[in-house]
């Protein structure tokens, strides 16, 4: 009983209030996360409630990743580590079956080929049937695989285009595409203006099925989204000219995506870049916020 | 008028009717006997089931024998020794290159990690402020947003293979036999 009554003495005048002000207001009872954040959060809800649209433009942007294809190279540490891995393991290992029929082959050349041979006694025991053995086996083996060609794991030697998912197959690949924003025409991830009625994610959708290849037919891209939470958001206020009462900026929220499948054939307004290749055509703050939610693991 | 009846010979010879009464009497129970087996025998092959049952189900009552776990048991054909590859003899310099390396690719793994655990740190970091964005703007977007996705799973991806995939190319089919052994309890 001692301790509550200390703890509502000891809290200060201001926040007592404040805390009055939020509990009559929210009676959800959502858990704040900062106190600042709180009292923004109470006042703009409180706009709301009085019908005041909120003055930022919502977009809807998705990331589309192509996921690699290939392994990626090894580093040298890589490599000796590995080759150490395997040492160790034959050197612990027992022998294998194949091994041993291995050195019992052996072991009858040299008898068969040594000067007190007796056929006989060899052909009574193994009831004198033609074996293959096991180095012939281990030979037609090798020939077959041979016979297979795999595909060549760098294909980029002859460099492919930007625009094709076909590059950096050890890589994941971001789709970049250039649109105009304002007055600009900038490389960005693709995105559409939000509108009332849909969820973000619909907008995000919208976005990557509304692109100039999407429309023509050309290009076809199957995305799989990875749920309805936005991965990120960047948040920026228009110049003054354009500013006004009712817009002052704009919310562009985004939407993570693999590529299931895509079409081969793309036309110039399609990027695909790896992480560190976004410096080259992302403005910088919009790349600092895009950067975090990129991972290249 | 007892001793007229028990007679000189202290038999007793009761009148013709005594005798039939005696008649009657040992042939009842001949005359019964029938009756009495079918009344009884049936009797007595319900109870030899019943402790039949019984038997059975004391036996069932058994627990069922446990599946033997094969990965747990070392073939027999393993404890060979002539299977035993000869241990070589490492000089100096191997070992402590071994020993080296060992500590470098700690190290580098040790890196690897930190990194990867800054990444995530920072993706969770991004999507929970678009979060809060999202709710300063409108709390039904916000409440769509947190919604699951009941069409994501089951997720299937083919991941990263050494070589690229062949356009157009159709893999041989495999034969095998099965050789499991099954249990059943």
């Amino acid at each position: 009983m001692a301790a509550p009554c200390s703890r509502m003495a000891n809290r200060p005048l201001w926040r007592f209030i404040t805390n009055v002000r939020r509990t009559g207001l929210k009676h959800t009872g959502v858990r704040q996360i900062s106190l600042s954040s709180a009292c923004r959060a109470a006042t703009q809800t409180r706009s709301k409630t009085e019908g005041v649209p909120s003055p930022w433009k919502l977009y809807g942007a998705v990331c589309l990743q192509r996921l690699p294809v290939i392994s990626q190279e090894r580093n040298p540490i890589e490599d000796q580590f590995a080759e150490l891995m395997h040492q160790m393991e034959l050197e612990r290992s027992l022998l294998s079956d194949h091994e041993q029929r291995l050195l019992e082959d052996s072991e009858r050349m040299t008898r068969k080929q040594a000067d007190n041979y007796d056929s006989d006694e060899e052909e009574a025991d193994y009831g004198g049937q033609e074996t293959i053995t096991a180095q012939d086996q281990e030979d037609t083996w090798e020939q077959k695989l041979k016979h297979f060609q795999p595909a060549l794991r760098d294909r980029d030697v002859g460099g492919t285009p930007l625009g094709s998912v076909e590059r950096c197959l050890g890589d994941s690949l971001v789709l970049l595409v250039q649109q105009t924003v304002g007055k600009e025409t900038i490389w960005l991830l693709p995105q559409a203006q939000w509108e009332a009625g849909e969820t973000l994610r619909q907008t995000a959708e919208r976005g990557l099925s509304s692109l100039p290849g999407q429309l023509c037919g050309e290009a076809d891209f199957k995305a799989t989204f990875l749920g309805n939470t936005p991965c990120g958001v960047y948040r920026y206020t228009f110049p003054k000219e354009v500013r006004t009462e009712r817009c002052v900026g704009a919310k562009v929220f985004f939407f993570k995506a693999f590529l299931s499948a895509g079409s081969a054939s793309q036309k110039e307004p399609f990027l695909w870049v790896k992480k560190t290749e976004l410096q080259r055509y992302l403005k910088p703050p919009y790349l600092e916020k895009v950067d975090r939610f990129i991972l290249n693991l | 008028m007892f001793l007229s009846l028990m007679g000189v010979d202290g038999h007793v010879s009761q009148g013709p009717w005594f005798a039939s009464v005696l008649t009657l009497k040992t042939s009842a129970p001949l005359r019964a006997e029938p009756k009495k087996k079918k009344k009884v025998d049936p009797r007595r092959e319900q109870m030899v089931r019943e402790r039949l049952k019984k038997k059975l189900k004391k036996l069932e009552r058994v627990p069922p024998e446990l599946i033997p776990i094969e990965d747990f048991t070392t073939p027999a054909k393993y404890m060979d020794e002539t299977r035993v590859r000869g241990a070589p003899q490492l000089p100096f310099e191997e070992s402590e290159r071994r020993a080296l390396l060992l500590k470098e690719w700690s190290r580098y793994k040790q890196t690897q990690h930190r990194a990867e655990m800054e990444a995530v740190g920072l993706a969770v970091e991004a999507q929970r402020e678009a979060l809060e964005e999202l709710r300063l703007e409108s709390e039904e977007l916000y409440q769509a947003a947190l919604r699951p996705d009941p069409l994501l799973f089951p997720f299937n991806h083919q991941g990263p293979s050494y070589t690229p995939p062949k356009a157009q190319y159709e893999a041989p089919e495999g034969k095998y036999n099965n050789i499991t052994k099954v249990y059943t309890q």
